[in-house]
């Protein structure tokens, strides 16, 4: 006890360090128990509630890591795309089996008994939004670690060896919907699993991606339910509600890959679990009621507390979407010492799905026409630019 | 003691070559494609001096083009392309109309007109094996690639993207851990290219060193001084500057004017000994953009060329 204490406080003091997080250290870890809400907290979803959290509490959160002290400074994150890019589309033999319990998060494997973490986690939810996620490694080696772009690339996970199979390592995440992209460490060097798909990155970088779709429909009828609730309900949880719209629309204007550079800062640290909600037919009065309306607003600004002035409330000139058009963003020398499209193999931010088959055009100059469409390529996503001339 | 060791050396490269084989033939071209890419493509009908500034204005040097009529991939727009028209118009000073007005669908007559053999670039599908993508690059002599498939609706042709020797052995570098085994120095390996190298001097007019790149169906002339010292290099996708502006004008021009025309961003010129290693030589590659490497002894005389297609083929069918 006494001893991860200690870890904790080195760690919180040094957070910019690329911590170590060692497996065979859990027996020494797994007595603390003081993990709460390990696995909420990294749930997009339950942004949508945060009727016990004020938003003081909310913090930046990475996927795996819930304790203040170990949050990666995301904004460090240096070529670390990271993918919101949520796909309902295709189903991913990765996808998580929710027959799992979620409770084998990273921590609870590291710092709790199978006891404690199964006593801890009755208490709670899985939730939704994260899918555990087992990652196996079966390469062989001594010490196995994973890290990706769901840490940002700056922490280590430890592999568990799996007992009677010498050379294969396993360990299960909680990973929220999306690609994630991730390379394993095995005895001090970079690696990539042969068996997991893979592809390169910005650098050409070899790495294995996953891409994760919610198990079932169940997961988002829970969340439009969860939405529509706070939105039915301004009055009756005049603090909940706000938040959790706020959150919402705040997720979505910032929910672009492009700028996914600190994007973890979106996944709030949920506390409390949320109660269950549903569908009605009624129209919510913050709809129909401009006094109501202005209510809401009103106590959401306050809320919100950061003194825009409701400058927020005007609606975005385009759709939030289209703010972020990758080929805008696409400059073969920005990248230091990456001149030119061939060394960097045209390689551009991961598209959010919803503009996937649009077509985008350029100005006509010199009588010649640019269109662009972005299309999925089996599992990757080709943006195809055709000049041609106006006939 | 160092007899022994050299055995050892040689033994490790051997068995890091095989392995490096190995991957490339367990990995597809798909896998060498990054997540989330652009591919630029190019509308037969377009006029060629466009396509040219939309080369430079993408900083790209080739383009899959795209026949509309047909719904089919129609080749590669490549710089022997630009190549060949300069060497047309210079010896067709007065076809200036046909050449301004040309289309990319008519570089086929320019070819035919100057007696090139038009290039047979083929292309593979994606999920074809990486070496077999490499074997057919060696054999065709292209730098590229193209990675064709089919839709799976339509049945028509789509062009998934484009592979260069750069991108595959880059990515070799990027991905093979082998590499470090790579101790032998290349002139023991005989994958240099050496005597009978083309090169030129800095005051030969450019038309002459096009003329060479042809004629030789290289990538590069090196420019060398009176004692035969490497100085520069001017390579096949130095023609898209030349021409840049107006349009073939400057084919008067000595190599060594023409070399101004370079953008700022140009690499550089890369070279190394018969002592080097093809460990260095990948985590150059792995670090810059580079085509190839000039080989030359202490006091810098050239004595050879290292090009990727060499260290390609090394790779693929050496060290059995």
């Amino acid at each position: 006890m006494g001893n991860t204490h200690s870890h904790h406080h080195a760690m919180s003091e040094n957070i910019k360090d690329v911590s170590m997080v060692d497996v065979s250290d859990a027996a020494d870890e797994s007595k603390t128990g003081s993990q709460k809400a390990i696995v909420q907290s990294f749930s997009k979803l339950d942004i949508g509630d945060h009727g016990a959290a004020p938003p003081l509490q909310r913090r930046r959160s990475t996927l795996i890591f819930d304790d203040d002290d170990d949050m990666p400074r995301h904004e460090e994150n240096v070529g670390a795309k990271t993918d919101l890019d949520e796909d309902h589309t295709s189903q991913d033999e990765l996808t998580g089996n929710s027959s799992e319990s979620s409770s084998a998060s990273v921590f609870a494997q590291q710092r709790m008994s199978p006891d404690e973490s199964q006593g801890e986690q009755s208490s709670r939810q899985p939730s939704p939004g994260v899918i555990p996620v087992e990652i196996t490694w079966q390469q062989g080696g001594n010490k196995v670690y994973v890290t990706g772009s769901f840490t940002g690339w700056r922490k280590m996970i430890g592999l568990a060896p799996v007992a009677d199979r010498p050379g294969v390592f396993h360990i299960k995440l909680q990973l929220p919907t999306g690609t994630h992209r991730f390379r394993f460490i095995v005895d001090n060097e970079l690696r990539f699993s042969d068996y997991l798909p893979t592809a390169t990155d910005q650098m050409g970088n070899f790495v294995n991606y996953i891409e994760i779709t919610a198990p079932e429909s169940q997961d988002t009828l829970q969340q439009q339910g969860q939405d529509q609730a706070a939105a039915v309900h301004p009055k009756q949880k005049p603090k909940a509600a706000p938040v959790s719209a706020r959150s919402k629309l705040a997720l979505q204007i910032e929910g672009e890959p492009d700028d996914m550079g600190d994007g973890y800062s979106r996944f709030h640290g949920g506390v409390e679990l949320k109660p269950h909600y549903e569908y009605t037919q009624d129209i919510p009065a913050v709809f129909t009621d401009p006094s109501v309306m202005e209510q809401y607003y009103l106590t959401l600004d306050q809320q919100q507390n950061n003194q825009q002035n409701l400058s927020w409330l005007t609606p975005p000139q385009l759709p939030p979407h289209l703010e972020n058009v990758i080929l805008n963003n696409y400059s073969p020398n920005a990248q230091a010492g990456d001149s030119g499209s061939e060394n960097n193999s045209g390689a551009l931010p991961i598209p959010n799905h919803v503009v996937l088959n649009h077509l985008a055009t350029s100005s006509i100059k010199h009588n010649t026409l640019c269109v662009a469409s972005i299309v999925r390529y089996k599992r990757k996503y080709v943006t195809q630019m055709l000049y041609a001339p106006l006939q | 003691m160092s007899t022994a060791n050299s055995e050892t050396i040689s033994i490790e490269q051997k068995l890091a070559v095989q392995s490096i084989r190995r991957f490339l033939e367990s990995k597809t071209s798909y896998d060498v494609l990054p997540v989330s890419y652009r591919l630029i493509v190019m509308d037969t009908s377009l006029l060629v001096k466009k396509s040219l500034n939309i080369l430079l204005q993408n900083n790209i040097v080739s383009a899959p083009l795209w026949d509309s009529h047909t719904s089919r991939f129609a080749g590669l727009l490549t710089s022997s392309d630009f190549i060949n028209v300069i060497q047309y118009y210079f010896s067709n000073p007065d076809k200036f109309e046909l050449v301004d007005k040309l289309q990319l669908d008519g570089l086929k007559d320019i070819e035919r007109a100057i007696g090139v053999r038009p290039l047979d670039q083929g292309s593979i599908h994606p999920f074809k094996p990486l070496y077999e993508a490499c074997c057919k690059m060696i054999e065709s002599r292209s730098r590229r690639i193209p990675l064709i498939d089919q839709d799976e609706e339509t049945h028509r042709e789509i062009v998934v993207s484009v592979l260069t020797q750069y991108r595959i052995l880059k990515f070799v570098a990027l991905n093979c851990r082998e590499t470090r085994y790579l101790k032998r120095p290349i002139g023991e390996l005989n994958i240099i290219t050496q005597g009978n190298l083309l090169s030129c001097r800095m005051h030969t007019p450019v038309i002459d060193v096009i003329q060479l790149l042809t004629q030789g169906g290289v990538s590069s002339v090196p420019i060398i001084d009176e004692h035969g010292r490497l100085v520069n290099v001017y390579e096949a996708v130095d023609v898209l500057g030349l021409i840049k502006g107006g349009i073939y004008n400057d084919l008067s021009l000595s190599v060594g004017e023409a070399l101004m025309r370079r953008s700022d961003d140009f690499e550089g010129v890369y070279t190394c000994t018969k002592n080097d290693k093809l460990v260095t030589i990948m985590d150059t590659i792995r670090k810059s953009r580079v085509h190839r490497f000039f080989v030359v002894d202490e006091e810098g005389l050239l004595i050879g060329v290292l090009t990727l297609s060499d260290i390609l083929k090394y790779i693929l069918f050496e060290e059995n």
